[in-house]
């Protein structure tokens, strides 16, 4: 779970929500004044598609979402049904998303009115409703593709400002960070659906396939998606295979079973304190799990009378293990952190940042919970100021030890 | 020097050449002499389609299984097959045969081009395509009155055109599907393995490819008469998100595949195994498996297994000398099997690969006579493994057949009569149950 921090509470939410419904009714009336709606076979097989789009689930690879079949329909649905009515649309839409009824309404609202002044930005660019009585390619291009470009510029950063304001009011995440987040992660994506949606415009109307037309274009779409769940999956089997990787080390020292793990949340946690780039705070991790993983070179007999905790410098196992992952391309960012974590950095430069980082947390967890052979372990007060009595770990690595250490009470409950 | 193209090795190739041979000559006999006003008269549209045929072509998928296809140059040429009216350009009414010839000027240039780079052309899948291409021609453009045909009713504006479009995509599907079926009645000779386990898995590892392909040549005929030439471009572009979809999905199980190889190095860094042992194992099961028609998916667990099969050896404190597990006593080969398979479990995902590991030990003669269900993986593994302990890697001719002949001796008994069956086979042609013919071809 990300750290939430303090938003404006319920009522400012609540406020916000109350604002984005009024706006997206004031658009769909102005929308009904400039082109009404027209009931038909067309209108209800948008809704259709677009309840069908929703419905289908989406698939996440990291933190993005790599394909939303409904902003490809909503798109569509602004040349081929109106501007009024894709506000209607997105309303009938919007609350099949979301959990909590704010949420539902929120959608709702958000879908109306992004898909509604993506309908007028097509309008106001020059498209035409009526696709079908453009002749030539040239006017196909003026009046069909570069509006349906700028409609799909307008619905994206529309849709980007509404969602970050809603989270900004309710968890306080900044809103131009949020914004960049969110039209870095659907840039060219977005591009491409526009493409799409323009493909399934022209079968639809000029073409004269109707609603078939969006069985053809969305083919490839379903082979997409399925490669990028099949992606999500291998994604995670790597992840897994990675505990395999840490179960072998655990299985030649079983002394050390759950010291990976502890290592690499508490890395992580301390790269995050410290501001590091959400991928160098992936690699400390990642490093902080697999910086063992060269004592599988030793014989086991020396790996089970191992003392670690001290500051010994010179053991030549953390080279092993970079030198056997060294040729995954994916571990590249965290092989510094594994060949380096135990001995004395000389610098304390910001490259050098995750390499500390996994020392510290290696040496916490070493003197706290797994001890030397045959001595008890340090209690945390002791450990802490063992740890700050070494000189290379400068004061800023020990506050963010601190605030890793009170993120997981859980792990302290333990000790 | 290569020859230009790589001769086939084998009959079935040889006739899939000859029939796309027959393709494009019947298509040079029935309508060469129009050639020249064919050019002259489509000039742009011919360019453009023969170019993104080749370029479709040089920009191939390879599979997770080391299968090759190309999905934007299918679909190119399915296009091809279909294309009528163009807005702004004269309408494509061609001959099938000539169909045949624009696709296949388009897999010339592209064989060109790879040969130029010291590539493999690979003839055989070549003319496949061109195969396919003759059929859905043939049924689109030939079927029927001359105006009756399903080209025909495209340019009819009574006909509905979501038919005509089913109607397409349907011929899409027996097109693609003459080609896939080809292609893997090639592979199985190449490989020597069951005929209906290459088509099951080309068609099965395809399908979803397959799928975008055959809708993208019946999209770029119904988008041509309003956009006109832009259609071939514009029609491309939901293809190409897919693939580049699949790609990274295939680059990333190589990656899991390198992960697992690293896996496998903990013993031979550890001084536990010899370098090597667990890769030729895993290939070794691999050809056995294919002979033996494993599919993919079990083909990728028993990849797995058998690098994986020596990891329990890890935390041993006594090295068996040399790692060779076939030579240590049975109760310890048990021990570090089922060390092994505890290890692995940690991973959900890789239940069935710990299962493999697990029983990779257990002799067949309890599968026979008690019944002990003892998976096919783990008796492949278990000989693969014995032989590769017996010749350590080596290939020299007088360790081999010492190796085959213990083997033998165990047969039944020991393993799996079907397995050694196979292994001798995969051990006397080293061409039997590979996929990977880029090895030996020139680069």
């Amino acid at each position: 779970m990300r750290n939430r921090r303090e938003g404006g509470g319920a009522s400012a939410t609540t406020f916000y929500l109350a604002v984005v419904v009024v706006a997206a009714v004031v658009l769909a009336a102005v929308a009904t004044r400039v082109r009404p709606i027209s009931a038909g076979p067309d209108l209800i097989a948008v809704l259709a598609l677009a309840l069908l789009a929703v419905a289908y689930p989406r698939v996440v690879v990291g933190d993005r979402v790599q394909l939303a079949i409904s902003s490809i329909v909503m798109l569509a649905a602004q040349a081929v049904v109106g501007p009024a009515a894709v506000a209607l649309v997105g309303a009938v839409v919007g609350p099949f998303q979301g959990s909590t009824w704010q949420g539902r309404v929120f959608n709702s609202a958000q879908f109306s009115f992004f898909g509604c002044l993506g309908g007028l930005a097509f309008l106001g660019a020059g498209g035409s409703l009526d696709p079908a009585d453009l002749s030539g390619v040239g006017a196909v291009v003026v009046h069909l593709a570069i509006p349906m470009i700028v409609a799909d510029v307008v619905q994206v950063l529309a849709n980007a400002v509404l969602l970050s304001g809603m989270l900004r009011v309710a968890m306080g995440i900044p809103v131009r960070l949020q914004i960049g987040l969110l039209l870095r992660s659907t840039g060219a994506a977005a591009l491409g659906y526009g493409v799409i949606a323009f493909i399934l415009v022209v079968l639809w109307i000029p073409a004269q396939l109707g609603p078939f037309a969006a069985l053809m274009v969305l083919a490839p779409l379903l082979v997409a998606h399925w490669a990028y769940s099949q992606h999500a999956e291998e994604v995670q089997g790597q992840q897994r295979v990675l505990e395999v990787l840490v179960a072998a080390v655990e299985a030649k020292a079983p002394h050390l079973v759950g010291h990976s793990a502890r290592v690499a949340e508490l890395s992580g946690h301390m790269a995050e304190r410290l501001g590091l780039t959400p991928q160098q705070v992936a690699d400390t991790r990642m490093a902080g799990m697999l910086h063992d993983v060269g004592q599988t070179s030793l014989p086991t007999r020396v790996v089970r009378e191992l003392d670690l905790t001290g500051s010994v410098i010179g053991a030549d196992y953390p080279a092993a293990g970079a030198d056997l992952l060294g040729d995954l391309t994916f571990l590249h960012g965290a092989l510094a952190p594994i060949r380096d974590h135990r001995t004395t950095p000389t610098t304390t430069s910001e490259d050098s940042l995750p390499t500390r980082i996994v020392a510290v947390a290696d040496s916490w967890d070493l003197l706290t919970q797994v001890g030397a052979p045959g001595q008890r372990l340090h209690a945390p007060a002791e450990a802490r100021e063992a740890l700050a009595a070494r000189p290379s770990i400068g004061d800023d690595l020990l506050r963010a030890l601190d605030h890793a250490l009170s993120r997981n009470p859980a792990d302290e409950a333990v000790s | 020097m290569t020859p230009f193209v790589r001769r086939p090795q084998a009959l079935g190739s040889w006739a899939v050449v000859l029939v796309g041979v027959l393709a494009v000559t019947t298509g040079l006999l029935g309508a060469g002499n129009l050639l020249p006003t064919l050019v002259r008269t489509h000039g742009h549209t011919l360019l453009l389609v023969v170019a993104i045929v080749a370029v479709g072509e040089l920009l191939r998928i390879r599979m997770p299984s080391g299968r090759e296809t190309a999905p934007l140059s299918s679909a190119a040429a399915l296009a091809v097959v279909f294309l009528g009216r163009i807005q702004g350009e004269p309408t494509f009414a061609l001959e099938s045969g000539l169909v045949v010839l624009v696709v296949a000027a388009g897999l010339a240039g592209a064989a060109v081009v790879r040969r130029l780079r010291h590539e493999r052309v690979g003839a055989p899948a070549l003319a496949a395509r061109v195969v396919g291409v003759w059929v859905a021609a043939g049924l689109a453009r030939g079927l029927g009155p001359s105006d009756g045909t399903l080209w025909a009713a495209q340019l009819d504006s009574t006909a509905s055109q979501a038919l005509v479009a089913l109607g397409m995509v349907a011929v899409a599907v027996v097109g693609l599907l003459t080609e896939l079926v080809l292609v893997a009645g090639i592979r199985a000779e190449q490989q020597r393995t069951p005929w209906l386990a290459a088509v099951r898995d080309e068609v099965g590892e395809a399908a979803p490819l397959t799928l975008a392909v055959v809708v993208t040549g019946p999209m770029v005929a119904l988008l041509a008469p309003v956009l006109g030439l832009l259609s071939l471009p514009v029609a491309l572009v939901p293809l190409a998100m897919a693939y580049s979809a699949v790609r990274q999905y295939a680059r990333n199980r190589e990656t899991n595949r390198q992960l697992i190889g690293t896996l496998s190095h903990l013993t031979e860094h550890g001084g536990y195994t010899p370098v090597h042992h667990a890769e030729r194992v895993a290939e070794l099961s691999l050809r056995v498996g294919r002979v033996l028609g494993l599919g993919d998916r079990q083909l990728r667990s028993l990849e797995y297994a058998a690098l994986l099969h020596d990891l329990g050896q890890i935390s041993l404190l006594d090295p068996i000398p040399d790692g060779a597990t076939v030579l240590a006593a049975p109760a310890d080969q048990r021990d570090i099997a089922e060390e092994g398979a505890r290890i692995i479990r940690r991973a959900e995902t890789l239940d069935d690969v710990a299962r493999f590991v697990e029983t990779q030990t257990t002799a067949y003669r309890l599968v026979r006579e008690l019944g002990e269900p003892v998976p096919l993986e783990s008796r492949i593994i278990k000989c693969a493994n014995a032989f590769d302990d017996l010749t350590s890697g080596s290939s020299d001719p007088v360790l081999v057949n010492a190796a085959m002949e213990r083997i033998h001796l165990g047969l039944g008994y020991e393993y799996d009569p079907d397995v050694v069956d196979a292994l001798t086979r995969v051990v006397e042609d080293a061409t039997v149950g590979r996929v990977d013919d880029r090895s030996s071809a020139a680069r």
